[in-house]
């Protein structure tokens, strides 16, 4: 079975990458991004997060990973679903979710339903706001505000359905892919993977 | 907490700048339940439009790594940076902090205009004056002080790009007391080792090829913590690219996340590590001895010396067993040359500081890995003659920190001063008084080495205290005149040259005109010099040495600078050993020094600490029922400089007091209590508690905390009093042949809060 599951149609298919190994922590991209964005001054509020996961080996050493977050712009948008305006849906041409600000009344029907906690309530402009694979970046020829900035090269983004992406060269190169909380059937668009180069 | 911080709209707001475009987000009345078609249509659109603004080249400030920044503006206000592309210290990438640098601008805690003390020292009350008024309280005040204890009275701090503008006026006035912290509080005595053995420190701009190499040993070197951009990207591309990784801590800290090996040793004993390792290579005649013979001096007296440090001996002394030594000794030279071992930046530990890189830096060479990939680079000159600038004489003065031919510390760099020294000086007023601080950029309350209490004292043996910085520090607060610096992204620099793998020009240029009643850092100076008739020496202002590069550049290399803010000198080889060229170092023997000759009279006169072969010495220990403070960095923050920058202080806000599961459990304490510090020497207690982190990740014996907290000055509000100032807990110990300080043998008292 191929890793890439398509259930809807879509022109692009835009995914974000991420080298699980070369993320050292170092949050650049948390500050990118809250300041392109001009995401509030708080820490509830962001549109990606890097969480460091403490654990212990099977010798009872301690280990710890970290694990860089964000919308996964699933297929299957829980988020998207119990929108009652139509604020939040997901755009056909490339599959990113966004919020429409203009038309978000602020029920918060989405942050509840959406299983990754990608969003926060911006007070400041009275709608829900989320990541939006820096959409208005990428129409104009940019990486991501993250994806640029990130000190380990652990961020990658580009186009699923193009073979001859980054990203899609890193899908079948790698030696391991998992994606967050596949078994609520969400088909996220953020891999994790490992590569041996 | 959000409400209290100023983020840019919210100080556009303030500021009553109306005419900037601010996203439009206002939702009129409740929206019906269901889109309509006209909104379904336009639903989105706002999401595709992307005003990048206008380009300014800048590098960073925020740390002294200096990054290549692109600063974007959207009508007069920043709104993005950038990291360049082409800048070799950063590729394209900033980091947390690199990425905050707009938020420190913008920040409405800055210190708006020139100010002078009218309330008691340190209480905080000053009252604005024009620049005149300032200038002149420092000629009326320092003068007689002048007169009275000769120039040498005045002692000048530094950090930062403008650095050269202190320089000069102290210098010009006649004081010999320049002193860059970065020596004495931080890479000194690693600097000093290097320099004894290979002739070059290691510099700011590290020369390890982690991104090459197959094999790093990083002792205490927290590479992916204490983040510079570019050797966080090396680090990361050398493991993705299968390189072996020990790394020897007693703390796991966030290097350690893909380590082959960490090592957690008993602090302090790095060395007795480090010759276990040498004794292994030598023994199973591992050295890369075609390097040995051609460039090495002193293998022999190596080989006799190393004989009493086995294994068996370094395991008992550093706790990692012998096998271990053994094994990844072994596969450290099986991989040589390209291989790398790399001290830590910052050491000031344990008082064997220099010696402990000694050894470090013997290891390496007996892997031959100069000059070679995955080893230790060659730094190269922009190969340009620049015109020399015009300095006053060195003054006759004798320094007062006890660095110079025939003092205390004969080895430490005049150019660089002993800033402890200078603390010792103030503190005791020998080997005469010293009545005036100038403080650049610096913060002694937050890298103080004599004890916080104590430089508490020295500071009130001041006369005058003069500051010139973008912001109230703790010390700053203590100041009698202040001079509000403007911010990197407001201000002209001299152009940067930068000696290295790839030499190469960058250009710092203002985004903004500064937001507040602030200066550079040159025009302060020459305003201050002014006064006492010296202003001679400020000749030409950063622009118009930007401008001068003309006269070194040809015209198709000032396009290239002025177009992408960075000019490289790519024809350079930063391997020089792998392509077969000699190799040149400029000791006294012109050799690697495995042996330092150079030490053998100050071995007779000062003792074994001046040995041409590092000799192991056991660390202080704490007492029962007490622990060694250890401290590092945190990749959020730029020491002690960063902590009232809203977007960071959301990364980081507090130390937690790490602690051993085994100790916690002894101590009756769990993870989450709140606990305090107390000093085991001082008695001092810290003002608050902080919560207790049980963790496996530091060494039984020691505890730990994140270094830059604890702020005390009030005019950080956001910052102020968040977490513990480890200054207050840690040793005022000297490394005798750098000179450096020793802050990792304070011991504490944890108690419940
Ligand atoms: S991650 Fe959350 S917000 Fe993003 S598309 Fe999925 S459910 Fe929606
Ligand atoms: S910028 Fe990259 S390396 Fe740094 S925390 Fe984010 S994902 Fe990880
Ligand atoms: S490492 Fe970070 S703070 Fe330091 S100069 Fe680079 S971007 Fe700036």
């Amino acid at each position: 079975m191929s890793l890439i599951q398509n259930n809807i149609k879509k022109e692009k298919n835009l995914a974000m990458v991420i080298v699980g190994d070369r993320c050292i922590g170092c949050d650049a991209c948390y500050v990118s991004c809250k300041t392109d964005w001009d995401v509030p001054a708080m820490k509830e509020a962001f549109r990606t997060k890097v969480f460091e996961v403490e654990g212990e080996d099977v010798n009872g050493n301690p280990t710890i990973g970290f694990l860089p977050t964000l919308c996964n712009h699933c297929d299957n948008a829980p988020c998207v679903d119990v929108c009652p305006t139509g604020a939040s849906f997901k755009r056909d041409e490339d599959g990113i979710v966004l919020v429409e600000p203009d038309m978000c009344i602020g029920c918060k029907a989405c942050m509840v339903a959406c299983p990754y906690d990608a969003r926060y309530y911006n007070e400041e402009e009275q709608t829900v706001d989320k990541c939006t694979f820096c959409l208005p970046r990428i129409s104009n020829g940019l990486d991501p505000a993250c994806v640029s900035t990130c000190v380990g090269e652990s961020r990658n983004f580009g186009d699923l359905n193009d073979k001859e992406s980054n990203v899609s060269k890193m899908l079948k190169d790698a030696t391991s892919v998992f994606k967050l909380k596949e078994d609520e059937g969400t088909s996220p668009n953020v891999y994790y993977v490992t590569l041996n180069y | 907490m959000g409400r209290h911080n100023i983020s840019r709209r919210g100080f556009l707001k303030l500021a009553g700048a109306s005419s900037v475009a601010i996203t439009a987000g206002i939702t009129g009345l409740p929206s019906p339940l269901k889109a309509s078609a006209a909104q379904e249509a336009t639903r989105g659109a706002r999401f595709l439009k992307y005003d990048r603004g206008v380009k300014t080249h800048n590098f960073c400030e925020m740390c002294f790594w200096n990054c290549g920044v692109d600063t974007y503006t959207r009508n007069g206000v920043i709104h993005k940076l950038e990291g360049n592309k082409l800048n070799p210290n950063n590729r394209g990438h900033l980091c947390a902090k690199g990425n905050a640098g707009i938020q420190s601008t913008y920040d409405a805690d800055r210190i708006q205009s020139p100010l002078i003390r009218t309330g008691k020292r340190g209480e905080g009350k000053f009252k604005k004056v024009s620049w005149e008024e300032a200038y002149k309280y420092v000629y009326e005040k320092l003068n007689p002080l002048v007169d009275e204890f000769g120039p040498e009275t005045l002692a000048t701090f530094m950090h930062g790009t403008g650095e050269p503008y202190p320089h000069m006026l102290t210098m010009a006035i006649g004081s010999p007391n320049i002193t860059i912290p970065a020596y004495s509080q931080c890479m000194g005595s690693r600097e000093m080792a290097w320099a004894l053995t290979f002739g070059t420190g290691v510099s700011g701009h590290e020369t390890f090829d982690m991104a090459n190499s197959k094999h790093m040993i990083l002792f205490g070197r927290n590479m992916a913590g204490a983040v510079q951009v570019r050797e966080a990207e090396d680090f990361a591309e050398g493991l993705a690219r299968g390189a072996r990784l020990t790394y020897v801590d007693p703390r796991q800290s966030e290097s350690a996340v893909r380590a082959t090996d960490w090592l957690q040793i008993n602090p302090g004993t790095d060395m007795a590590l480090a010759l276990g390792f040498i004794h292994v290579i030598i023994r199973d005649n591992l050295a890369n001895m075609d390097f040995v013979r051609k460039y090495c001096y002193g293998y022999n007296e190596l080989t006799k010396h190393i004989k009493q440090y086995s294994p068996k001996w370094a395991s008992k002394k550093c706790g990692i067993d012998a096998k271990t030594i053994e094994k990844i000794a072994w596969e450290f030279a099986k991989d040589a040359p390209n291989v790398v071992a790399i001290p830590p930046r910052r050491m000031t530990r344990y008082g064997n500081d220099t010696q402990t890189v000694r050894a470090i830096a013997i290891l390496n060479a007996l892997m031959g890995n100069w000059g070679v990939p995955g080893g230790i680079f060659v730094r190269n000159k922009v190969p340009l003659d620049f015109p020399k600038e015009d300095m006053p004489d060195a003054p006759d003065a004798r320094r007062a920190d006890g660095v110079g031919e025939g003092e205390k510390y004969p080895l430490a760099p005049t150019t660089l001063g002993r800033t402890n020294g200078i603390y010792e000086a103030t503190l005791t007023k020998k080997p005469y008084p010293i009545k005036a601080w100038l403080l650049y950029g610096t913060n002694p309350l937050s890298h103080s080495s004599i004890g916080v209490n104590n430089l508490y004292k020295a500071i009130d043996n001041l006369e005058l205290l003069i500051a010139i910085d973008t912001q109230f520090s703790d010390t700053v607060m203590y100041a009698d005149v202040i001079f509000p610096e403007s911010t990197y992204l407001e201000r002209y620099d001299a152009p940067y040259i930068q000696k290295d793998k790839t030499p190469f020009i960058a250009l710092r240029k203002p985004a903004i005109k500064p937001l507040y009643d602030t200066k550079g850092c040159f025009e302060i100076c020459k305003g201050i010099a002014k006064e006492f008739e010296l202003d001679d020496w400020f000749e030409k202002s950063p622009k118009e040495m930007q401008e001068e590069l003309s006269q070194v550049l040809n015209k198709e290399q000032m396009e290239t600078l002025e177009k992408d803010g960075v000019l490289l000198f790519e024809d350079v080889d930063p391997y020089p050993n792998a392509s077969g060229a000699a190799l040149n170092f400029s000791t006294s023997t012109s050799k690697v020094q495995l042996y330092v000759k150079d030490l053998e009279d100050m071995q007779k006169k000062h003792g074994d600490e001046f040995s041409p072969l590092p000799i192991y010495k056991d660390p202080a220990m704490p007492k029962a029922g007490e622990f060694r403070t250890l401290f590092g960095r945190t990749p959020h923050h730029s020491h002690a400089r960063s902590q009232n920058n809203w977007v960071l202080l959301e990364l980081q806000d507090d130390t937690p007091v790490w602690m051993n599961p085994e100790d916690a459990k002894k101590m009756g304490f769990k993870d989450g209590d709140m606990v305090s510090l107390v000093n085991a020497k001082t008695g001092h207690k810290s003002d608050h508690s902080e919560r207790l982190k049980v963790t496996k990740r530091i060494k039984s014996g020691s505890i730990f905390i994140h270094h830059g907290f604890g702020h005390t000055t009030k005019a950080w509000t956001r910052g102020y009093e968040k977490g513990t100032k480890e200054n207050w807990f840690i040793s005022d110990g000297v490394d005798p042949l750098s000179g450096a300080a020793a802050f990792h043998n304070g011991f504490v008292k944890v108690v419940k809060a």
